[in-house]
């Protein structure tokens, strides 16, 4: 079953448990636009030449500047917070590898699964991973999330 | 499996998850006497707990349990 993420809200845990199953699945697409890429440099000040000198960042093999990694993990916030059919929530741990660079402007493609739920503690995992225009993985990981009574 | 063998890797599961090797627990241990042992943790704690033995429990179950005996032994009975 696939599901986009949606507005509903509710604050009762139980209503919540019914609104995300295992094996259910989410997709996004986030863009990572200049406005994205010059907000994140702003707000933590990382400048390396990795992310900001074109010249340096195609010396070492890559295409351009590379974004930074943590971008993503800032799209994964949204989906968490905003996206699923639930609000009452909170992110207890993000496992993220990034597999291949992102450059400014692409476009990605977020595809997250419930793979488990633990009723015990209300606590859902997911597998996530962003692919590119070209389908070519360019992160994946695991999120845990738990659901607030 | 044998109550004391859960315990020791329930053991090993805590020291883990909480990031302190110094961990030993006894029958009697509750979250009082260990600094770490918080309600975050806590989640974590289950989580671990739940996948090493493959076992499932309900939030009634585990609002039971009193002290990591009575962990244990609902883990055994599980297992039985």
């Amino acid at each position: 079953m696939e599901k986009r993420g949606g507005n509903v809200r509710s604050h009762s845990t139980q209503t919540s448990i019914k609104k995300v199953k295992k094996g259910d699945i989410f997709r996004q697409q986030f863009r990572v636009s200049g406005e994205v890429y010059a907000g994140f440099i702003q707000l933590f000040k990382d400048k390396n030449p990795l992310h900001t000198d074109d010249d340096f960042a195609k010396a070492r093999g890559f295409q351009g500047r590379v974004m930074h990694g943590n971008i993503l993990n800032g799209f994964i916030s949204y989906f968490i917070g905003e996206c699923l059919p639930l609000k009452n929530v909170i992110i207890q741990t993000i496992k993220i590898q990034f597999v291949k660079p992102v450059y400014l402007d692409e476009t990605l493609d977020f595809r997250a699964e419930v793979t488990d739920f633990f009723e015990s503690v209300h606590t859902y995992e997911f597998s996530f991973y962003f692919s590119n225009a070209a389908g070519t993985k360019v992160a994946r990981g695991n999120i845990q999330i738990g659901l607030l009574s | 499996m044998e109550q004391q063998d859960i315990l020791l890797a329930v053991n090993e599961i805590f020291k883990e998850v909480l990031d302190n090797d110094q961990i030993v627990l006894s029958a009697d241990t509750t979250a009082d006497d260990i600094e770490e042992w918080d309600s975050l943790n806590h989640i974590q704690l289950v989580v671990a707990i739940e996948k090493h033995f493959k076992q499932r429990f309900t939030s009634t179950e585990i609002q039971q349990w009193k002290n990591v005996g009575e962990m244990c032994a609902a883990i055994q009975r599980r297992l039985q």
